[in-house]
């Protein structure tokens, strides 16, 4: 049974395709085949976050065209096993495609590979409804700021109105030490309004800049990072394990202020 | 650019008095603030797709071209109908018989199709299409469904009798989820929401609000006119809350209540009150026009 999920949050710029991207990798490295699907077309980015820019030749375009075939378009990543990419078409906008025809390309997708995972665009008009209508699960991407938040709320409504009732949260990008000193909403705050289950928590870290601009997925990296384990422990939950939550704050402030923690102060 | 500032101000005072604000996608307009409010029947700048149980049947009843304002696209009214039926209570029994009382509507037969697919999902089946346009009945009759046309109708006769006196208030809507950011519930009666109003999201009622849940959005009671609305919620956390043309923000600073909480209007404006504390210490003066305490009224 292969899965059909869409990564979407309808504010841009909170870390959809670095989700998407971590995620496959990870889904990869545990022996899944995985097909990432840049939904995003006019505005590509999975394929540079990949490092795959270069090995590009067709894009879903010329899938839908008729001219190539599907497995022509598909770009394998040479570092690991079971993952490919289906690249968006870069010279095209959004209303270039119709939602069959993305549903046509999962479903087609479906039978050879364990997981897809489809980078949705940000916005919801017609990439958006493009980007899940063959979905069968979401992951909901956000950061623990109001207007993500409040548009993370929209997307849910959005989706449950279309019949995609499985939905997870990634609360990405925070920050304990803000989070402690109440100058962030706290991961339990976004919870309590969006009312979906939590998949993971993802710290801000520097690292997934550099990764990012270097094209090249955290989880691939050679050293361990606090965001590359997140990553994992999420694809590890949807592999259905029971994995506990990162402590977040085991590493941060200084001795007193870890000591008070300790005792609960 | 000078002019807009001004015309603006006056705008914010009037916000609640000029009904347009409230139709479903708020645009205000700078040239309209002078004129004078719209004093038309506001039921039906608040109807949009009905749902009723009729006996056997259930009645599904579209706003009429007139009532939709604009051109709303038919995505919109699809989407609101399928969110319809996802949260209203389902009070019917598998496989009741719809009607779908399209009134003055153009309707194909891919529409039709795509109305009878989405109740098929809720169990429900699309047996007879009401009409009084005559492409809407061949549509209807091409894809096998039974059709009255005609306003001689009895049923589109009882629904325009009822527009007609907004004074009656419509059976309450009860729905069971919780409202998201950028829905728009309206109703010409109570709203009692089983779940939160998020922020972003609004419900606007001719009667009562009741959350059972938290209110975090904005609520508009009485939105015809009637002051004797309450809005209650078991949080009240709301962005604005608004009964009849009274509007009130939350204070900057609000301590934590544990018990629920009930908007009412005085004659100072909108003031807030335990719930249970409500019903023994206030009554409506008509004189007033608004809800004084029960000492003062002696």
């Amino acid at each position: 049974m292969s899965r059909i999920i869409v990564v979407t949050s309808g504010k841009g710029g909170v870390g959809k395709t670095t989700t998407t991207s971590n995620l496959g990798a990870a889904l990869a490295k545990h022996n899944r085949s995985v097909a990432l699907v840049d939904a995003d077309f006019g505005l590509r980015n999975l394929d540079l976050l990949l490092g795959l820019e270069e090995r590009v030749v067709y894009t879903a375009i010329d899938v839908l065209a008729g001219e190539c075939r599907l497995a022509q378009a598909l770009v394998k990543d040479k570092r690991i096993k079971g993952l490919v990419l289906l690249p968006a078409a870069q010279n095209r906008n959004k209303e270039s495609v119709q939602p069959e025809q993305m549903k046509k390309i999962a479903t087609a997708l479906a039978k050879g590979y364990d997981y897809i995972l489809i980078d949705c665009p940000a916005g919801i008009e017609l990439g958006f409804r493009n980007a899940i209508s063959a979905a069968e699960e979401a992951l909901i991407v956000t950061t623990p700021e109001v207007a993500a938040v409040r548009d993370a709320d929209r997307v849910i409504g959005l989706l449950e109105a279309e019949g995609v009732n499985k939905i997870s949260l990634i609360v990405n990008r925070v920050k304990p030490l803000m989070v402690e000193e109440n100058k962030m909403m706290s991961v339990e705050d976004v919870l309590e309004l969006l009312g979906v289950p939590l998949i993971g928590v993802v710290p801000d870290d520097e690292k997934v800049i550099v990764a990012t601009n270097r094209g090249e997925p955290l989880v691939l990296g050679e050293y361990e990072s606090v965001p590359a384990q997140a990553y994992s422990n999420i694809a590890r939950r949807l592999e259905g394990e029971k994995v506990p939550f990162l402590d977040l704050m085991a590493n941060q402030g200084n001795i007193f202020s870890r000591l008070r923690r300790m005792f609960g102060g | 650019m000078k002019r807009e500032r001004t015309t603006q101000k006056v705008d914010i005072r009037r916000y609640t008095d000029d009904p347009d604000v409230m139709t479903f996608e708020p645009t205000i307009s700078l040239d309209k603030v002078d004129e004078l409010p719209n004093s038309s029947p506001l039921v039906n700048r608040y109807s949009q797709i009905g749902l009723k149980n009729n006996g056997e049947q259930v009645l599904l009843i579209l706003p009429t071209q007139a009532e939709i304002n604009s051109d709303l696209p038919w995505s919109e009214t699809w989407q609101e109908l399928k969110h319809l039926l996802k949260t209203k209570e389902q009070s019917w029994q598998e496989g009741t018989k719809v009607c779908l009382v399209a009134k003055d509507r153009l309707l194909d037969a891919r529409q039709l199709q795509t109305i009878a697919e989405t109740l098929d999902d809720v169990k429900l089946s699309l047996a007879t299409v009401s009409t009084n346009r005559r492409q809407t009945a061949v549509a209807a009759a091409t894809s096998g469904y039974s059709v009255q046309q005609n306003s001689a109708q009895p049923l589109v006769e009882e629904q325009a009798d009822e527009e007609i006196t907004p004074s009656t208030l419509a059976e309450p809507l009860y729905l069971q989820s919780t409202v998201r950011s950028g829905v728009e519930i309206r109703h010409p009666g109570t709203i009692v929401i089983l779940g939160d109003l998020n922020p972003g999201g609004k419900a606007i009622a001719a009667g009562d609000i009741l959350v059972w849940g938290r209110l975090r959005g904005i609520a508009h009671a009485g939105a015809q006119g009637n002051l004797q609305c309450r809005i209650t919620a078991l949080k009240m956390e709301f962005t604005q809350l608004r009964i009849a043309d009274a509007v009130a923000r939350p204070p900057k600073l609000r301590p934590k209540r544990l018990s629920p909480e009930l908007a009412f209007v005085t004659p100072d404006g909108i003031r807030l009150t335990d719930t249970s504390e409500f019903a023994k210490n206030y009554v409506f003066s008509k004189s007033n026009k608004a809800w004084i305490g029960k000492n003062q009224a002696k």
